[in-house]
């Protein structure tokens, strides 16, 4: 049996995160994970993450998965994969399997961030092949190459169902619909008018009635549902998909907490079955930390902070640290977590309806129900104005903890101030150059370079463009208002491509005046 | 029709190992070195990896992640075999799975 001052069981954000702050300490670390590969699900996230700079926010997943990796490296953190821990025991023991056999290890401190796993709904064919988890369509064309089908439909319209559903998108997928049977979209505005603007309908209110086909998917059938949640008949729509994706949520993998005797809650908050632990990520069991999804769903910025936190606190309960330097550096890293616990989706406001964001402004019902928001409503915000020559639209209208477009300005145009979870507004003394580091910096893809008179009725739009094969100047196509409907003709006149914008490409065509506030996404014919 | 993505626009062109056969129910087939089974086989249009043992309904990929089992194969005569997670390998024969066997071997058993 060998014995290590700490042992992590999981390799992604939380696990790596926490690994690399106890080496820094001095200790000797092993992680263990079952996977072929490290870095856990942060290889799929092709996105920009959210947050602030210190939160690595415009990053994409993928890349801060790599800085990662590159860290434990350098510090010499032992990574042990195709290693699955079957079992925690008493005095801090584990068996794992690796290859055929068994092996045993102890450790003085364990921290446990072993993430979550996709939730299930259950319908008449769900067992079909085509029938498939969102991380499983993630996993096939984000790290395997593979499209998970030519025509999909979306079940959830949470941040998960609202990100996978644009992936495949970029994958070269059709998404046929976004259907959720809750009566308002779970994530983020930002991510549903993404998908909106392409084209993508949103069904709320409505879920699967039965996949169909029988060797595998061929359609599927999906009704509207009352307030509880019953089918309404005479509701049902049907699609002819090869794939329905299932995006409904995800639970704790916390069994070996379970197992090995920690004191756990029962917390549909943090998505099910969690340990209950102290700020550090310590459970009941002295020396064992928790840190990530784990203890509780969140996403991989805030994963990576807990995971610090905990190594940090697994150093401490060894003594490699004193209490005080323990201290010290927990109320820096809570700060950052905090920071992302702002906001309209903060865990506390889970479940909860918002009428009205922070600075009173009312939310949109549209956003909520069909995934964008109205040319009349996108008028309140104050990302959003009228001005003579090139100017950023930011039609940003939920509180999210992001900042990246006030610092992506060079010329100071873009205010949030020191909450970042404030609407950007726009401070109309400053003069936007039309640089577009803003329309590249948002995570949300919702900042637009507007210029409302060119010349001879005509005005452009510059908006953020991830898709292939990237149009050519002076092509011709159709311009798509939010909802994705045909609303003009329009003509490309530039495509910018910088390393900087880390493939947002930009993309400026030229419609009528007055379809300036209308034209937000370009089909090529 | 291939389901492989040729140009993603934010990884480029998908990295790959060397194109290696494989044999499928028999047949030749191609995909790449290293990269799950059940990639190869969803790649050439594969989509049921077996058919349950009591009621024989078909079931393809699900999780993609090596937790369900939905996509367990017959692979090179051993049953089980976590395709979404087993590397390609030159060679390799993957037979689709009946209950616990593949059909030759269920044949064999009755």
């Amino acid at each position: 049996m060998k014995r290590y001052d700490l042992i992590v069981v999981g390799a992604g954000p939380s696990g790596l995160s926490a690994a690399i702050e106890a080496a820094k300490c001095g200790m000797e670390v092993i992680v263990f994970d079952e996977n072929k590969k490290p870095g856990g699900q942060l290889f799929k996230q092709i996105h920009k993450f959210f947050g602030s700079k210190e939160h690595k926010a415009k990053i994409r997943g993928f890349r801060i998965g790599q800085d990662l990796l590159r860290e434990a490296d350098s510090l010499g953190v032992h990574v042990q994969l195709d290693a699955t821990v079957m079992g925690m025991y008493m005095d801090k023991e584990i068996t794992v399997r690796i290859g055929d056999g068994i092996q045993h290890y102890k450790g003085d401190s364990i921290i446990i961030a072993t993430g979550a796993s996709e939730n299930m709904v259950t319908f008449p064919g769900w067992t079909l092949p085509g029938v498939i988890g969102a991380g499983a369509a993630q996993t096939m064309m984000n790290l395997h190459g593979i499209k998970p089908g030519n025509r999909v439909l979306m079940l959830g319209t949470g941040n998960v169902g609202l990100v996978v559903s644009y992936q495949l998108l970029q994958a070269g997928c059709q998404v046929a619909a976004l259907v959720d049977a809750a009566p308002r979209i779970g994530g983020y505005g930002v991510h549903a008018s993404k998908v909106s603007r392409c084209g993508v309908p949103f069904y709320l209110s409505h879920t699967i009635v039965k996949a169909e086909g029988n060797d595998c998917v061929t359609g599927v059938t999906i009704a509207q549902v009352d307030e509880q949640f019953k089918f309404i008949p005479g509701t049902e729509k049907h699609f002819d998909v090869d794939t329905i994706c299932i995006a409904v949520g995800l639970s704790p993998m916390s069994q070996l907490l379970k197992m090995a005797g920690c004191k756990m809650e029962d917390n549909p908050r943090k998505g099910g079955q969690v340990p209950l632990c102290d700020k550090y990520g310590e459970t009941s069991l002295k020396g064992v930390f928790v840190a990530g999804d784990v203890s509780g769903i969140e996403e991989a910025s805030s994963a990576m902070i807990e995971g610090r936190i905990s190594g940090i606190a697994a150093a401490c309960s060894l003594g490699y640290i004193t209490g005080s330097r323990l201290e010290e550096k927990y109320q820096e890293h809570h700060k950052a977590l905090n920071g992302l616990r702002q906001g309209m989706f903060a865990p506390e406001n889970r479940g909860k309806i918002l009428k009205k964001t922070e600075e009173g402004i009312d939310i949109s019902e549209s956003l909520l129900q069909k995934g964008y928001l109205t040319a009349d409503e996108i008028e309140k915000y104050p990302g959003v104005t009228h001005q003579k020559g090139i100017h950023p639209v930011m039609e940003c209208s939920q509180n999210i903890p992001c900042n990246p477009c006030q610092d992506a300005c060079p010329k100071k145009c873009i205010k949030i101030g020191e909450n970042i979870t404030s609407l950007p507004a726009i401070d109309e003394k400053a003069q936007c150059v039309g640089c577009g580091m803003c329309v590249a910096a948002c995570s949300g893809q919702a900042i637009f370079l507007v210029d409302e008179d060119i010349g001879d009725g005509f005005a452009s739009v510059t908006l953020p463009y991830e898709f292939l094969p990237l149009p050519q100047k002076g092509d011709m196509g159709t311009a798509l208002d939010r909802s994705g409907r045909p609303c003009c003709q329009a003509e490309v006149l530039n495509i910018k491509s910088l390393p900087a914008f880390d493939h947002t490409n930009l993309l400026t065509i030229k419609v009528p005046a007055e379809m300036a506030m209308n034209a937000r996404f370009f089909k090529q014919i | 029709m291939s389901s492989r993505i040729e140009n993603h626009p934010i990884l480029g062109k998908p990295e790959t190992g060397r194109k290696v056969s494989f044999t499928y129910d028999g047949k030749k087939y191609y995909g790449f070195e290293g990269e799950p089974i059940a990639a190869a086989l969803k790649a050439s249009g594969v989509m049921v990896h077996r058919y349950t043992q009591k009621e024989h309904r078909p079931r393809g990929i699900f999780c993609a992640i090596g937790r369900c089992t939905d996509c367990v194969m017959v692979v090179n005569g051993k049953p089980n075999i976590r395709t979404c997670v087993t590397p390609l390998e030159e060679g390799m024969t993957v037979e689709t799975q009946y209950g616990v066997s593949s059909i030759m071997q269920k044949r064999k058993a009755e």
